[in-house]
């Protein structure tokens, strides 16, 4: 009965509703700086939050959709830095923030080097993100650069 | 590749089964295992609510009548498992013996590990004899999942989504240290509908409704979390860490890993993710009875203060979404500097001008910092543009070329803590006068929150009704004055910045005068227009409106009209207060104009005094009613 209720009461709650599911975007990794995840409005109306979209990421996923390589293990800093490149670049030119710490420990970076490896990013700003159409790549590659040529932080460059 | 998959599925679950059937009928010649079966089925452990928290098992007492909510044969061991703890207890032990250890990762030991763990638990002495098993999945798993702490998460209301207007939750799980004050990497686990990406939002809550859906719990990092409700859906995120213990934290991981893939019935309004979560904590947590609070309904909200009243939480940590910082940043700001945002968002060169550089240093970081947060708002709105790219490149140079540069702590108040909020139903006792006749109406709504009731913890103009039902009683009769399935009411002031259509639907029975008695009605009426903010707490809206209406009394099957609605709401510190003026024009030339006046009293949080008084004119007759009411608000 409850199940009836319930069925009959929402019939109507859609007719508010026309969107379609947000798309999954690709990886994201040779997106430019401020790409953000989102198409043209994709959220107004849709579903995201009770639901969940096929793919079915149970283990840690490596990143967006797009860059879930199954069986790959844990978030890479790769693959964490293109999801949260956006965010990334904002704490960048502040010097501090959520998305900083959380790329510094993807990068594997020691809790006693993480203050530093943030100056070092706050003031190398300019050379890591030389302009709006920056790649994610291009970012990681310049993070690699600035820890290799920096005698605290050259144990953490790959 | 998707028809491979199931085959494999089926395969395994053919396996599993035919295997467990002949489980259940050898007698073992394994000792050990023979000693447990014996003394579990002596102090019959199946009864344990441990055991039938972690399978899921609902009702009882005897072990015929309870039901797994479970809906995947995979997850039992018995074949009457979904049915029968008492067996599935009998079957696990055996499986959990089982020698064939060909593929470790599907042994029992490693599927079942939390049932495991706890039987090992109970039983420290046994398991000498079973195989032993290395469960090399589960360990890589493990080593992500990090098992010290657990937040509960509560992302607030969204109201344009129908999904997702009462709120949601989700649980993250984090390392004891939290990765230095970042919980970004956390692991979030979330329970879910398994949609397509082809359904939409229509088929979504329909589907949802019916149990057409499955769900199954995800488990990702937080930061995508972050990402979909703070900035892609614009929704506060609520955090509330709670004090489940290291001990209590690894059951919940170790569930987890069992409930991999597993798929549950999925009910929109019961069966949903805050109903799951809460089966967490039990699991966590044996001795909690949270899930037995809710029947009908388990409104997210709801379930977030079942946990504090168990005394659960430890704190609170606030993460206001894109559109909330903007706003709390423009508040700091005077009109002209407000205006210098906008165009700086639109020409980052304006920050060498004059009317930029003359401000003081600490407004213009709050200035340069609110139009980067506008130009990332606009992009996740219409996506990705040269000149939005060009300007907020622009802008991040320049905040990173000012010196110390910080900015503004977004900190919440009291009155927005949403579980501090009335609770989600409603009953309401009216007296009322109608053209003279008087009569007593009872008013019971299940859910959520109108206008006009008492707008702590909710967001402002957001009112979400689904199912109310009104009984009204004169000298002469007693009848259903008014029955509606949904009732959605959204004004959302307009400003410079931001441009949202105001709209409003709801639908269900009423009673209309139709050739001069009542009659029960039913219509469809929906409105859009726009609304403006006159001074703080106050706003004003006008929408077009348009109404279908179908009643035995008309010639034609349904009616259409249309109309106008405009209003001023007023919340004042005792109350809400809410004027309307609105009319329609039906297609047969019949019109209704009126003018109501609603006065809401706040007497707590869950006790309310409601006056209301409202004149009427329907083609050629005039009206006038007045009510007042009692509410009181409950789970």
């Amino acid at each position: 009965m409850k199940r009836l209720v319930s069925s009959t009461l929402l019939l109507l709650a859609s007719s508010s509703a026309f969107a379609v599911a947000p798309g999954g975007g690709g990886c994201g990794w040779g997106n430019a700086l401020f790409e953000g995840q989102a198409g043209p409005a994709p959220h107004i109306l849709a579903v995201t939050t009770n639901g969940t979209s096929g793919n079915n990421t149970f283990g840690m996923t490596t990143g967006t959709n797009g860059c879930n390589t199954s069986g790959a293990i844990g978030y890479s800093g790769k693959s964490m830095l293109a999801s949260v490149m956006d965010e990334f670049s904002e704490d960048a030119a502040k010097g501090e923030g959520e998305a900083m710490t959380a790329v510094s420990v993807a990068l594997g970076v020691s809790p006693e080097d993480r203050a530093h490896f943030a100056e070092l990013t706050h003031s190398n700003f300019g050379s890591i993100f030389p302009s709006q159409n920056v790649t994610a790549d291009q970012v990681y590659a310049s993070l690699q650069q600035m820890m290799k040529s920096d005698t605290q932080l050259s144990k953490y460059a790959i | 590749m998707h028809i491979i998959k199931i085959s494999w599925l089926y395969a395994i679950i053919i396996l599993v089964a035919s295997f467990q059937i002949k489980a259940n009928e050898t007698p073992t010649n394994n000792t050990e295992l023979q000693q447990l079966i014996d003394i579990t089925s002596k102090t019959e452990l199946w009864k344990n609510v441990e055991w039938l928290n972690l399978l899921h098992y609902q009702g009882g007492p005897a072990s015929t009548d309870y039901l797994s909510q479970v809906d995947d044969p995979i997850f039992f061991n018995a074949t009457d498992g979904k049915t029968n703890p008492e067996n599935e207890l009998k079957a696990t032990l055996i499986s959990l013996y089982n020698t064939n250890t060909s593929n470790q990762d599907e042994h029992a030991q490693c599927r079942n590990i939390a049932r495991f763990n706890w039987l090992k638990n109970k039983f420290p002495d046994s398991f000498k004899q079973s195989p032993s098993i290395i469960c090399k999945q589960y360990l890589e798993w493990r080593k992500q999942v990090p098992e010290e702490k657990v937040s509960l998460i509560f992302p607030a209301y969204h109201l344009n989504s129908p999904s997702s207007m009462f709120g949601h939750t989700l649980l993250r799980i984090d390392p004891a240290e939290n990765e230095q004050a970042s919980t970004w990497l956390s692991t979030a686990v979330n329970f879910g509908a398994n949609i397509q990406n082809s359904d939409n939002s229509i088929f979504f809550a329909v589907k949802g409704l019916a149990g057409g859906y499955s769900g199954t719990f995800i488990v990702a990092p937080y930061y995508e979390k972050i990402k979909e409700y703070n900035r892609e859906e614009n929704r506060d995120i609520w955090e509330y860490p709670l004090n489940l213990t290291a001990a209590e934290t690894r059951r919940i991981v170790l569930h987890l890993w069992e409930l991999k893939n597993i798929k549950f019935d999925y009910y929109f309004f019961d069966e949903n993710c805050s109903y799951r979560l809460l089966e967490l904590l039990q699991v966590a947590r044996p001795e909690l009875k949270l899930t037995q609070q809710f029947g009908l309904t388990a409104i997210p909200i709801d379930t977030v203060r079942s946990i504090e009243h168990a005394n659960l939480m430890k704190g609170t940590v606030y993460r206001p979404s894109q559109t909330t910082s903007i706003n709390y940043l423009l508040n700091k700001l005077n009109p002209t500097q407000r205006d210098l945002v906008l165009k700086i968002s639109r020409d980052a060169e304006l920050i060498h001008s004059d009317a930029f550089l003359q401000q003081n240093s600490h407004t213009k970081n709050i200035i340069l910092d609110t139009a980067y947060r506008y130009l990332r708002y606009q992009q996740n709105d219409s996506g990705r543009s040269d000149s939005n790219a060009k300007n907020s490149y622009l802008l991040l140079e320049a905040i990173n070329k000012t010196e110390n540069f910080s900015s503004e702590e977004i900190s919440f108040t009291e009155t927005q803590r949403p579980e501090k909020g009335h609770l989600s139903k409603r009953l309401a006792v009216t007296a009322g006068e109608d053209n003279e006749q008087s009569y007593i109406q009872l008013d019971f709504r299940m859910s959520f929150h109108s206008l006009e009731d008492n707008l702590r913890g909710f967001l402002e103009g957001a009112q979400i009704n689904m199912g109310s039902l009104s009984l009204r009683t004169t000298e002469e009769e007693t009848q259903l004055q008014y029955l509606d399935l949904i009732d959605i009411f959204s004004i959302t002031p307009r400003n410079d910045f931001f441009q949202p259509l105001s709209w409003r639907i709801y639908t269900g029975l009423e009673q209309q005068l139709i050739n001069g008695r009542d009659h029960l009605t039913g219509h469809v009426t929906g409105g859009a227009g726009v609304s403006y903010n006159l001074w703080p707490q106050s706003s004003v809206y006008g929408m077009l409106t348009a109404r279908l209406e179908s009643s035995s009394q008309y010639a034609q099957a349904i009616e259409p009209a249309l109309g106008i609605s405009s209003g001023l709401l007023q919340h004042f510190s005792f109350g809400t207060g809410h004027l309307e003026l609105s009319g329609e024009e039906f297609y047969h030339d019949e019109f209704r104009h009126r003018i109501k006046y609603i006065q809401n009293i706040n007497l707590q949080r869950n006790h309310a005094v409601q006056f209301s008084i409202l004149r009427q004119r329907q083609t050629d007759l005039y009206f006038t009613e007045a009510q007042i009411s009692y509410h009181y608000f409950f789970h």
